[in-house]
C-alpha cells in the first residue's frame, strides 16, 4: 500500500471481466446529466468509474455541487445514470434495496413515528417480530447515546440526534452497503467529532461497507481506508489516496501522528488546486 | 393547560355566543317586528322541535345523508388526490375535469341531477359528495405533492413496493394537510345538505326551516337555524379534536385555537 498519494490514472480504471474478487461496488464509466430550467444540458457526473471493496470505507471528496451526492444516489438506485451503469456484487443496481441503506443530509425521518418507531420500521418492514424489532431497535438507539429518547418526536429532537436516530434507522435493517452522504455536515465541531469515533467504533465492529459523502478533509482522513477526490464542472474523479494508517484509529493518536498530518495537508492542498482549475479534461 | 389565560381562551366562543345572543335580544325588542322574533323566543321553540318525533326524523335524515356523503366523498377524494400528488400521469389526467367542476357552486348542479334521479335520497347525497370532494381532493394531493423525496427513498431501501410507500409514507407524511381539508369539507357538507333540501324540498332540516317560513312561524325558523348552526359547531369541534390528536406529532400550525374544542 502506498503513503504517497497515488496517481488516478492507477485506481481510475473501467471496470473489466477479470475484477478483483473483493469488489462489493462496481460504477462503471457513468455520465449523469441534468436538464437545467434554462433548458440547457448540464453535465453533473463524466465517466466516473470506481471500484469499492467489501468491508472498505470510503469517502467522497470534493467542492460542493461537484456530484457527490448524484453519486451516491445511483448507487443507491435512486437516481438512473444517463449512461455507464454501477453494480452492486456483479448485479446491474437498477432500483433501492435493503443490501444498500442511505443516510442523507436531511435526515429524512418519519415524522409521525417516534425515535422507537423510526428505527424499528426496517426491521419490522423485513418481517422481523415485534418482541424482536423492539429489542434490537433499543439497543441501538443506546448505541447512538439516545437511551431515554425513545418515545420522541423527531420535531422535538436537535440537529444532531436526528442524525443520530437517522443513522441508528439506517444500520437498523443491516444494509451491506452504508450510504452517507455529509451525515454529519450541520452538526457543531463537537458533536460531530464525537460521532465520528461513534461510526468509527461501530465501524471497526461490523466492518460494513461505508460511502462516505464529505467535505471535510481531516474527517476523510480519518475515518477512511480511501478518498476519493472530485473535481466540479463536470464531475469527474480527480484522484483516488489510499489512506494508510494502522486501525484502530484513536483520535488523539492520529492528530499526532506525522503521516495522519501530511495526508490531511497534502489533500488539502489537492482539494485548493480542484477547486481553482476545476475539472482538467 | 389551566392557567389563567388558557381559561380565557377556551371561554371566549362561550362568551362571544352570549353576546351574540344578547345583541340579537336586544335588536329585536326594539325592533318589534313580527318576522323577527327575540332569541328567548326562538330558544324557546327548540324544545318543540326536538320533541317533535316527524322533526325528529327529518333531522336524523339529514344527518344520515350528510354522514354518507361526507364518508364516501372522503374515502374516494383522498387516494384520488394522493395519487395525483405523486403521479404527474393522473394528475393531467384529472386536472381539467376537476378545474372545471371546481367554481361551479354544486347546488346548481341539482336539478339536473333531480332530473336523473329524483327528488331522493340519491340526489341530496350525491351532491353533498360533490362538495365534500373537492376541497379533500385539493388538500390530499398539494400534502402529497409536499412529501419530501428522501423519506421516500428511505422508505423504498427498506424494501417498501410503491403502493406501500403511498400508505404508509405518503399518507401519514400528508395528513395534517389531508384532515385540514376535510374539515372545510365538514362544514360544506352541512351547508351542501341544507341547500339540498331546499331545492329538493320533501324532508330534512332544511325541509322544516322553509315550511315554517312558508306558514308564517318564524320562531320555528330561528330555532332551526340555532340547531343547524350549534350541529355545525359540534361536529368541528370533535373532528378538531380527531384531528389534533391524529397529527399531534406534527408542527402546530396555529397559536390560536379555531374551534370550540
Ligand atoms: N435534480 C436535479 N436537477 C438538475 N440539476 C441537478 C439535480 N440534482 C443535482 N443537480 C446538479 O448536479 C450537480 C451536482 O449536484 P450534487 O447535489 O450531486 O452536488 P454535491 O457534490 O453533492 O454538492 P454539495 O456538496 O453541495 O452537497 C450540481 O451542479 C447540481 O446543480
Ligand atoms: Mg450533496
Amino acid at each position: 500500500m502506498k503513503v504517497v498519494p497515488s496517481r488516478s490514472s492507477e485506481w481510475v480504471r473501467p471496470v473489466t471481466s477479470q475484477k478483483p474478487a473483493s469488489a462489493i461496488i462496481e460504477i462503471d464509466r457513468v455520465s449523469q446529466v441534468f436538464q437545467t430550467s434554462a433548458r440547457k444540458d448540464h453535465l453533473a457526473l463524466s465517466n466516473i468509474s470506481l471500484t469499492i471493496e467489501e468491508g472498505a470505507f470510503v469517502s467522497i471528496l470534493g467542492p460542493s455541487g461537484c456530484g457527490k451526492s448524484t453519486l451516491l444516489y445511483i448507487v443507491g438506485g435512486f437516481v438512473n445514470p444517463t449512461s455507464g451503469a454501477a453494480k452492486m456484487k456483479g448485479q446491474a443496481i437498477t432500483g433501492p434495496g435493503p443490501d444498500r441503506g442511505p443516510v442523507f443530509q436531511e435526515f429524512a425521518l418519519f415524522p409521525w413515528k417516534t425515535v422507537l418507531g423510526n428505527v424499528m420500521y426496517g426491521p419490522r418492514q423485513q418481517g422481523v417480530r415485534v418482541a424482536e424489532a423492539e429489542a434490537q431497535s433499543r439497543a441501538l438507539i443506546e448505541m447512538v447515546g439516545l437511551k431515554g429518547y425513545e418515545s420522541f418526536y423527531p420535531k422535538e429532537l436537535s440537529g444532531g440526534m436526528k442524525q443520530r436516530v437517522a443513522l441508528a434507522r439506517t444500520l437498523a435493517y443491516h444494509p451491506e452497503v452504508l450510504l452517507m452522504d455529509e451525515p454529519f455536515g450541520a452538526l457543531d465541531a463537537h458533536t460531530r467529532t464525537r460521532l465520528q469515533n461513534d461510526l468509527l467504533n461501530i465501524w471497526e465492529r461490523d466492518r460494513k461497507t461505508v460511502l462516505f459523502v464529505t467535505h471535510s478533509v481531516d474527517e476523510a482522513v480519518f475515518l477512511s481506508d480511501k478518498v476519493v477526490m472530485m473535481s466540479k464542472s463536470p464531475g469527474r474523479i480527480r484522484e483516488v489516496i489510499d489512506i494508510d494508517l494502522p486501525r484502530p484509529r484513536r483520535r488523539n493518536e492520529l492528530l499526532l501522528d506525522p503521516r495522519y498530518q501530511k495526508y490531511v495537508v497534502d489533500i488539502e492542498r489537492m482539494f485548493d488546486e480542484v477547486d481553482e482549475t476545476g475539472s482538467v479534461s | 393547560m389551566t392557567s389563567p389565560s388558557a381559561l380565557a381562551r377556551r371561554a371566549a366562543p362561550m362568551f362571544a355566543c352570549i353576546g351574540l345572543l344578547a345583541v340579537w335580544q336586544v335588536a329585536s325588542l326594539a325592533l318589534k317586528n313580527d318576522s323577527f322574533p327575540t332569541a328567548i323566543e326562538a330558544i324557546r321553540a327548540i324544545p318543540d322541535i326536538l320533541g317533535d318525533k316527524e322533526s325528529l326524523i327529518n333531522i336524523l335524515a339529514s344527518l344520515r345523508r350528510m354522514a354518507i356523503g361526507f364518508g364516501i366523498a372522503v374515502l374516494v377524494s383522498i387516494p384520488l388526490g394522493l395519487l395525483m400528488g405523486r403521479s404527474r400521469a393522473v394528475a393531467a389526467f384529472f386536472n381539467p375535469l376537476l378545474m372545471v367542476i371546481y367554481p361551479v357552486p354544486k347546488a346548481a348542479l341539482m336539478p339536473i341531477i333531480m332530473l336523473w334521479l329524483g327528488v331522493g335520497d340519491i340526489t341530496k347525497t350525491l351532491v353533498i359528495f360533490l362538495g365534500v370532494s373537492l376541497p379533500v381532493i385539493y388538500h390530499s394531493f398539494e400534502g402529497a405533492k409536499a412529501v419530501e423525496e428522501k423519506m421516500l427513498w428511505s422508505g423504498a431501501a427498506m424494501g417498501l413496493s410503491p403502493l406501500q410507500r403511498l400508505v404508509r409514507i405518503v399518507l401519514p407524511a400528508a395528513l395534517p394537510e389531508i384532515l385540514t381539508g376535510c374539515r372545510t369539507g365538514l362544514v360544506l357538507a352541512l351547508i351542501t345538505m341544507i341547500t339540498s333540501e331546499m331545492i329538493a324540498r320533501q324532508s330534512g332540516a332544511g325541509n322544516i326551516l322553509f315550511n315554517a317560513l312558508d306558514m308564517g312561524q318564524y320562531d320555528t325558523v330561528y330555532a332551526m337555524i340555532i340547531i343547524v348552526g350549534a350541529m355545525g359547531i359540534c361536529l368541528d369541534a370533535v373532528f378538531e379534536r380527531v384531528r389534533a390528536r391524529l397529527v399531534r406529532w406534527s408542527e402546530p400550525q396555529f397559536d390560536m385555537p379555531l374551534s370550540f374544542s
